[in-house]
């Protein structure tokens, strides 16, 4: 259903925010790596997720010291998953054994903890369960320690075997030659009994773990689920974010950033400007000039579209969202190169795999510069014809373009800002003090990388004509540029 | 044995025994060591360097002696070795260290009893497996190294090591004496003081690169061996440590050259990266070259077994004599009679 390659996941900014998440159990690392977006018929499921993140972005520093020894808890933990599947049918080993019991007894030290946090969040999830009479099983004598020896109080035989040997022990060690020997002979014997009922006693503890493993089970789903949902907390309190609110297929997204290009640019001492968009179903265009804006407004708007329907809370203000069946995303990546097909020859093919897609739901579609590489008027009508057909499918589609005469078949129309509100003396007087050679650089500062929604009918700006001026192009040339416009 | 090998370890935490070779009695000094600690309490923990404590030899198929250690005892062994073990065992702990036998845990003997050792085989784990140890209340820990690796128990690892050779190395006495003096004499190499390149070394991005230190600070050197000491750098430089092994054959075409040696300090990590024949490391004095370590073992004993597992045996008086005549430190006779 997502059909994003890894690179592109990588390109949007997903993975960037995936590897940022370090979750502190193991339990929370398999919620990471099994993350995938909710399907809309989970949409009950996804909004209980986003209001329990909700309950805990808000609610966390009224329960910060019970969730700081939580997580300091979680952070010893072990897989024991499989453990406890096998325990179902076999019985376990002292090691394995050993490994359950201390999962028990962090648990046993988890349930306070997670009372106490319960009682400030009341997140809507099943309560951790109490598994004390598990614990019970494999620490009869309550010493509560964290190591495990199959005891004797489990089995009067295994008593008596011990004391055997222990006596032929206490002998060997005062013994010597012939005699020694014969004692240690009938001590491998005792010691083959010893073993062979341990084993019977493993079995037995084993069978009356049985019952209580779902209860175990249950608790490492949990637990998971809280390490994931502490980890998204924590992303937003990083780049922040908001609860979104869940729609039946429009989509508005109001301050969106994007962490690694924010972060990027943050480095560089510059600062991110905020995308806002609305998108319906049928064809938006976004149109403006080659200077980066239309692919960072693009890739925010899928990152946070699909931030969202992962359960996370989108790096924006405020934000409507619907929830996709499919997420597609057409651009000139290097997968078309890698398979030996020209870049057109390669949109087109993955075009029209995702259109046969289309048709299997409601679907979030993203082109990025469709038909680039083709000649400009053989490209625009490629792209008028393609907006035409996309607008009328069940789809929300945005698609980025620089091509002249598309906006009008789509439904909606977005421009970046560019150089619209440029004040061009003021630039002009900048240019004189600073020399051409730096022009370049202060073109770009004053470029607006900000979007808006264009209402009637408008082509693409003419910021490659202001560039043009500004950087003094020849003034003969400049004027043929003027009279072909 | 008339010296006791328990009192030479006693001013030691943690202590390593290596074997020139299989069967050269590491297992029979261990369980000496074992049982002459157990008599003066305390508690013991063991491990090893890969894995060792077969009954019977895996690689010559002969008949050995296993590891009997008493109740109270810390091991660290691999998972799949435990129904080979059969003191009644209480599991500790478990580690993130991982052998072909399944992974290490840790396990406290609540009876005297077999145990078959396999442990990590990386100095930083075998570092931390001591520290956790200690943790666990352990008195002294012994760990009994494997053939061939040798010098992983520098002083980074244990405190002190026990060295055992004996008639299973070769058939001649001749070629054992000298061979044994020989890897004495690797094992003891002087640390090399130098604070300055041990700083640069912790420095170093490529582990098996080179530096060249001297008058004019430390510089990193790239090449053969030979092109490093023909180099601008090398002149005037006192040391030249060397991040990889140090190999006859990189060292023949310096010693069949020129190639100005005086004065200059040879430096490897430890002992295990010299793989040098005594004739090389002759030549390499002759021509005023020196060598040292970054980490030196403590050697502070050597045994010998005059009976080979291939069925011959030396005359236990010569053996033990002869080899204390060639090396610093004290020889003992593993079968002899305390």
């Amino acid at each position: 259903m997502i059909e994003l390659s890894f690179q592109q996941q990588e390109n949007i900014g997903f993975r960037y925010v995936l590897d940022s998440l370090s979750p502190c159990s193991p339990y929370g690392a398999e919620r990471v790596r099994a993350l995938r977006p909710y399907a809309p018929a989970e949409r009950e499921e996804l909004r209980r997720q986003l209001l329990n993140l909700d309950r805990v972005v808000r609610g966390q520093s009224g329960c910060a010291a019970p969730l700081g020894k939580f997580q300091r808890v979680l952070m010893t933990m072990k897989d024991v998953r499989r453990i406890a599947e096998r325990c179902r049918e076999e019985a376990l080993g002292e090691i394995e054994l050993f490994e359950l019991k201390r999962f028990l007894i962090q648990c046993a030290e988890l349930l306070p903890l997670w009372n106490e946090i319960q009682a400030v969040l009341r997140l809507d999830c099943a309560p951790l369960r109490d598994t004390a009479a598990a614990l019970d099983i494999l620490d009869p004598e309550h010493n509560r320690v964290a190591s495990f020896y199959v005891s004797e109080s489990y089995s009067a035989r295994l008593r008596a075997l011990r004391k055997q040997k222990r006596e032929l022990e206490e002998r060997i060690r005062r013994a010597a030659g012939e005699e020694k020997e014969e004692l240690q002979r009938r001590r491998l014997l005792v010691a083959a009994d010893e073993e062979h009922e341990e084993g019977r006693v493993r079995a037995a503890l084993s069978e009356s773990l049985r019952p209580s493993l779902p209860a175990m089970l249950a608790n490492m789903d949990l637990l998971g689920e809280l390490d994931l949902t502490l980890e998204k907390a924590a992303m937003t309190a990083r780049w922040g974010g908001c609860l979104p609110e869940l729609t039946e297929d429009e989509a508005e997204l109001v301050g969106m950033r994007n962490p690694v290009i924010a972060d990027a640019l943050g480095k560089r001492g510059k600062s991110f400007t905020p995308v806002s968009i609305s998108l319906g179903r049928g064809a938006t265009v976004l149109t403006g000039a080659n200077m980066g804006g239309k692919s960072v407004a693009m890739k925010t708007t899928v990152l946070n579209l699909l931030l969202c329907q992962c359960g996370f809370f989108p790096v924006a203000e405020r934000v409507r969202a619907p929830l996709f069946d499919g997420i597609y995303l057409i651009s000139e990546d290097l997968e078309s190169v890698d398979r030996g097909l020209s870049s057109f020859g390669g949109e087109i093919v993955r075009f029209n795999q995702v259109v046969e897609k289309l048709r299997g739901g409601f679907s979030l579609l993203l082109l990025d510069e469709f038909a680039r590489g083709t000649n400009p008027d053989e490209g625009a009508a490629i792209v008028q014809a393609v907006t035409e057909y996309l607008d009328r499918q069940n789809a929300v589609t945005l698609l980025a373009t620089h091509y002249d005469g598309v906006a009008e078949h789509g439904s909606a129309h977005y421009q970046v800002i560019g150089l619209r509100d440029l004040d061009l003396a003021q630039v002009r007087a900048e240019l004189a003090a600073a020399g051409p050679e730096d022009g370049v650089e202060l073109i770009a500062r004053h470029m607006n990388y900000g979007i808006y929604r264009v209402e009637g009918p408008q082509n693409c700006p003419r910021d490659a004509l202001n560039i043009c001026r500004l950087l003094g192009l020849d003034g003969e040339i400049l004027a043929r540029i003027e009279r072909a416009y | 044995m008339a010296e006791s090998l328990s009192r030479l370890l006693a001013p030691y935490r943690s202590a390593s025994i290596i074997g020139m070779c299989k069967n050269a009695g590491k297992t029979t000094v261990l369980n000496r060591i074992i049982r002459e600690l157990a008599e003066d309490g305390g508690t013991l923990a063991l491990t090893s360097i890969g894995r060792d404590g077969e009954a019977t030899d895996l690689v010559t198929g002969t008949k050995k002696p296993g590891i009997y250690i008493p109740a109270g005892s810390l091991v660290a062994t691999a998972a799949d070795l435990l129904r080979l073990s059969d003191f009644t065992k209480e599991v500790v702990d478990t580690t993130p260290y991982y052998t072909p036998m399944g992974q290490v845990v840790l396990l406290r003997a609540r009876s005297d009893g077999n145990v078959q050792l396999a442990g990590p085989s990386m100095t930083a784990q075998l570092a931390e497996l001591n520290a956790a140890f200690f943790a666990l209340g352990a008195d002294k820990v012994l760990i009994d190294g494997a053939i061939s690796r040798k010098t992983l128990c520098s002083r980074r690892v244990t405190e002190a090591t026990v060295l055992c050779t004996g008639a299973s190395y070769h058939r001649d006495l001749e070629v054992v004496l000298e061979d044994t003096r020989h890897v004495v004499r690797l094992l003891t190499l002087p640390e090399v003081g130098s604070a300055a390149l041990r700083a640069a070394v912790e420095k170093m991005d490529n582990p098996r690169g080179a530096l060249l230190a001297g008058e004019n600070g430390v510089v990193p050197a790239a090449g053969s061996l030979d092109t490093i000491l023909r180099g601008k750098a090398a002149r005037g430089a006192a040391y030249l440590f060397l991040g990889g092994a140090l190999t006859d054959n990189a060292l023949r075409p310096v010693l069949m050259s020129n190639a100005p040696m005086k004065g200059l300090c040879l430096v490897v990590r430890d002992g295990s990266k010299l793989l040098l024949s005594a004739d090389s490391l002759e030549k390499l004095t002759l021509r005023g070259a020196s060598l040292r370590v970054l980490d030196s073992v403590n050697l502070v004993a050597l045994t010998v077994n005059p009976f080979s597992a291939y069925g011959f045996s030396f005359d236990r008086r010569e053996l033990k004599s002869r080899m204390a005549e060639l090396v610093p430190v004290p020889v003992i006779d593993v079968e002899e009679e305390e």
